[in-house]
């Protein structure tokens, strides 16, 4: 047995983006109504048609149900007790990063986000979103040479209406589920991509999000757009600070990608996950599905889901254009009292689609982590394939793994494969690591890294090195 | 329906038994399932109303059996027929429950159930009349092999229910059939209970005719150190529901399955299995096939449940399907549930259709289309019925499904 004192001994690692920045912030009164919601579209300077899409969705929200399918349990949420719109106060209008408050600055530069242009080297571009506001976006010249168009959402409806009216909800629609129906109603802010015909995005795009206050909710909408032969690589990044009271996420991403375009789209989440008794963290429901709408598009979704106390997340693919790819690569890891349900849908409509699911899920400590896809083939998509992989790592015995996959098919001449595996760390494979000198946290992390290296691969460089450290930290203290 | 209104009404009848009168009281609030429950959400509701549409039938008429009694030891039994069994012999028992015996077995299963999950089984028991309930306590070994016949006749809805006792150190082979005639409904529920150290060969095979409907439920519950195989296969039915519940009480158990189902025309048949390990060193080996055409659909659902107390266990469901028509459906969702960590699980799923190489490869050698067609399903059968405790000179399954393809 692996000895349990020795675990018990290692030093646990603090949550060390829980900090809180001091700054003052313009929110507006708790509670949830349709004053509200055109009290945000006023704030934000909102064309008709937008309020319109906020205040239908929200008559929707209203009679809609909150779901409880999942294998997750918590308290019920008290909409009306969330501030829908917090925003740092800054001057009217930005004209460089120069005029950004630095202690937002200072906040993002401690979480290892470079904002100021100087940090070229990095070449990636980001969007940072502080609470409901978009305070910064970095290479934005050097993006619109290319005709790259890379703002937040706020300032696409501004500047490029046409494109927001034209693509909005189309891939999630108000009605697809309660949670995005809330968000619909009340976004406030996220990043909007929009890459033209023949166009390979010159760097990464990169989201940060950073929940700041304690009672406000964070709802942030991403609309991606890549036009005929174009591709793009997009990173986002989440984390919080700790406070004991739960913070409601609510986001949507929408991707469409058209003829012979690409998007990856990749996650390293590390939103508050709460204590070790389960007190406080975020509530992460996010809606995210992407349309393969043209011939040969692709949409690649990576993820490692490391913190919130709840995930409910399904990153989609409807496959809709011939020969279109989906993919899907997670890490899911929980601790503590950490849970999640996610998975991912992959639609196949149009004919030869294909698509990929591999998906890594690591329970430890009391937590409980649940795999849920459904892969389906449509009565069109002749000469389609599905293969989907999801193994699970147990680590204790309070921990528990679910798999849910729901397979359907109408289509004779598709092929689906699943398979699903569950296993713990071989005291083997341990003993001859640390027979070799190799310290036991060590190779536990070792070991973990191994079981996840298939979705590692597919994360972006910068990512894949942090998502690495991440799971060791998250780990730390809790084998045994 | 005139049952869920009968069930609604809830006329105190005096010819009742105390058991159809818990499990009335316990549908009365709601008589059918909830739609919207995952047990329940693909099953064909029109098709589930028209199970029920029927009127209850106690008395059933003759029948023909599949196939002759060809061997003089073998014990066969028709559920709702008067059989009175008592054979004491030198190696084994067969006997017949006692009335108390029964009661107390049921009723103990009945404070498990749950409005969704049992509901076949509440129905079953509500229905079931005194004569329609047979059960069996088992003891010995070299028991030569049983038969256990049910039916349902046409325009009727018959509910059999069957509960076996297999005593310490008890080995059997025993061949449950259920035939459906021509627009009926069979509500079949079997309650097997394996104590230490025995074992079961159990074969179910269930087949209808034109627009027959049945729902089949089997609760197994194995104690330490029993073996539980079974072969199953359903077929030819407008309607099939098949609900395997396995527990292994304490662990220390082995459970192999092997089912299959076949649709075609309009048909819907389903088959749900949980299978909950309560108990350290439980084995499972479980294989579903489906292979559905035309318009049919056919569904597999299949759930794992691996508690902290279920260490060491070794568990694998395999579900693998052929889709063989534009029109037809399959559904599939194989499940695991895991806490204890240190275990060995793992699931897989399949769909798709003949394969073309195989095919192609037959066809060089001058073999027909047709022929090969056959070929590729009979090895596609062979695994599940080879598992099934029937031997090929007395019925020959294999051919009769080809035959009916």
């Amino acid at each position: 047995m692996v000895n349990e004192n020795l675990v018990k001994d290692v030093v646990k690692e603090p949550y060390k983006y829980g900090f809180v920045t001091d700054i003052e912030t313009e929110k507006i009164e708790k509670g949830l109504n349709e004053d509200i919601i055109k009290l945000i579209s006023q704030k934000k300077e909102e064309p008709k048609f937008l309020l319109d899409f906020r205040l239908k969705a929200f008559k929707k929200w209203q009679k809609m149900k909150e779901p409880d399918w999942a294998a997750l349990g918590y308290k019920k949420i008290d909409y009306q007790d969330i501030i829908y719109y917090s925003a740092p106060k800054q001057k009217e209008k930005l004209s460089s990063l120069d005029e950004v408050d630095p202690k937002l600055l200072e906040t993002f530069d401690k979480l290892g986000i470079p904002l100021t242009e100087q940090k070229k080297l990095t070449n990636v571009a980001v969007d940072a979103v502080f609470d409901s506001v978009s305070i910064a976006t970095t290479f934005r010249e050097e993006l619109a040479e290319h005709g790259v168009i890379f703002c937040s959402i706020s300032e696409a409806v501004k500047n490029h209406a046409d494109l927001i009216e034209k693509y909005l909800g189309t891939v999630v629609p108000t009605s697809d589920n309660y949670f995005a129906a809330l968000n619909s109603a009340v976004f406030s802010d996220g990043s909007f991509v929009y890459i033209p015909k023949g166009v390979t995005c010159p760097m990464d795009l990169s989201s940060y999000f950073r929940i700041n206050s304690g009672d406000s909710g964070q709802f942030e909408r991403t609309l991606i757009i890549a036009e005929e032969s174009s591709s793009v690589s997009y990173l986002e990044g989440c984390t919080a600070p700790m406070f004991d009271t739960n913070t409601l996420h609510a986001a949507v991403v929408e991707l469409i990608a058209l003829d012979d375009a690409s998007i990856k789209y990749s996650t390293v989440q590390n939103w508050y996950a709460g204590d070790e008794e389960g007190i406080g963290g975020i509530f992460n429901f996010v809606t995210k599905r992407g349309k393969c709408l043209g011939k040969r598009s692709k949409i690649s979704w990576s993820q490692v889901e490391t913190g919130s106390a709840i995930t409910w997340k399904y990153p989609s693919c409807l496959l809709l254009g011939e020969e279109s790819v989906g993919e899907f690569y997670s890490v899911a890891l929980t601790n503590n009292l950490q849970q999640a349900d996610t998975g991912t849908k992959m639609i196949h409509i149009g004919p030869k689609t294909k698509s990929t699911i591999v998906s890594k899920g690591i329970s430890a400590g009391n937590s409980k982590n649940s795999y849920r896809g459904l892969v389906k083939m449509g009565t069109k998509a002749t000469g389609s394939r599905n293969y989907s992989q999801c193994d699970s790592m147990l680590i204790g015995d309070q921990a528990s793994a679910n798999t849910f996959p729901y397979i359907k098919s109408q289509q004779p001449n598709s092929e689906i494969e699943h398979e699903a595996s569950t296993c713990r760390i071989s005291e083997d494979q341990l003993f001859y690591l640390q027979s070799r000198g190799i310290e036991f946290e060590e190779a536990v992390s070792m070991m973990v890294s191994g079981f996840c290296r298939d979705v590692f691969n597919q994360l972006p460089m910068e990512f894949a090195a942090e998502a690495d450290k991440l799971l060791a930290l998250k780990l730390e203290g809790s084998v045994g | 329906m005139e049952i869920i209104e009968k069930i609604k009404t809830n006329k105190s009848d005096n010819n009742l038994t105390e058991i159809q009168k818990i499990c009335l009281h316990k549908l009365q609030s709601s008589p059918l399932p909830n739609p919207k429950n995952e047990l329940w959400r693909l099953s064909n509701k029109s098709k589930l109303s028209n199970f029920l549409d029927y009127s209850v039938n106690e008395k059933d008429s003759k029948f023909d059996i599949p196939y002759p009694k060809n061997s003089q030891s073998t014990i066969r039994l028709i559920i709702g027929e008067n059989c009175q069994i008592k054979l004491i012999e030198k190696n084994y028992s067969i006997q017949q429950l006692s009335k108390d015996e029964l009661q107390k077995y049921i009723k103990e299963q009945i404070s498990f159930f749950k409005q969704n999950e049992n509901w076949s089984d509440l129905l079953n028991l509500a229905l079931s009349c005194k004569n329609n309930i047979l059960g069996l306590k088992i003891n010995g070994s070299k028991i030569p092999p049983i038969e256990i016949f049910s039916h349902a006749s046409s325009n009727s809805l018959n509910a059999k229910t069957l509960v076996i006792f297999l005593e310490k150190n008890c080995d059997v082979e025993l061949v449950q059939v259920n035939l459906g005639k021509e627009n009926s409904s069979l509500s079949q529920s079997t309650f097997f209970c394996l104590k230490e150290n025995s074992s079961v060969n159990h074969g179910v095979v269930s087949y209808g005719e034109n627009r027959s409907n049945i729902l089949n439920s089997l609760n197994v519950i194995q104690q330490k150190n029993s073996a539980y195989n079974l072969g199953s296969l359903h077929f030819k039915f407008n309607y099939a529901r098949f609900e395997i519940s396995i527990k292994q009480s304490a662990g220390n158990a082995k459970t192999n399955i092997k089912g299959m189902q076949i649709t075609k025309k309009d048909e819907q048949i389903s088959t749900y299995t949980k299978i909950e390990f309560n108990g350290p060193n439980g084995f499972l080996d479980q294989i579903n096939k489906s292979l559905a055409d035309d318009k049919s659909h056919a569904i597999f659902e299949g759930s794992i449940i691996v508690p902290k107390i279920a260490q060491r266990t070794d568990a694998s469901q395999l579900s693998r399907n052929l889709l063989l028509s534009n029109l037809a459906q399959i559904d599939t969702k194989p499940q695991l549930e895991i806490i204890a960590d240190d275990v060995k699980c793992k699931h897989g799923a399949t769909i798709s259709q003949l394969n073309e190489e195989e095919l192609f490869y037959m066809r060089t050698r001058g073999i027909t289309l047709t022929e090969a067609n056959k070929l590729q399903l009979s090895s596609y059968f062979q695994e599940i019925i080879s598992f099934i405790p029937i031997s090929k000179d007395k019925w020959d399954l294999l051919d009769k499904l080809l035959n009916e393809n």
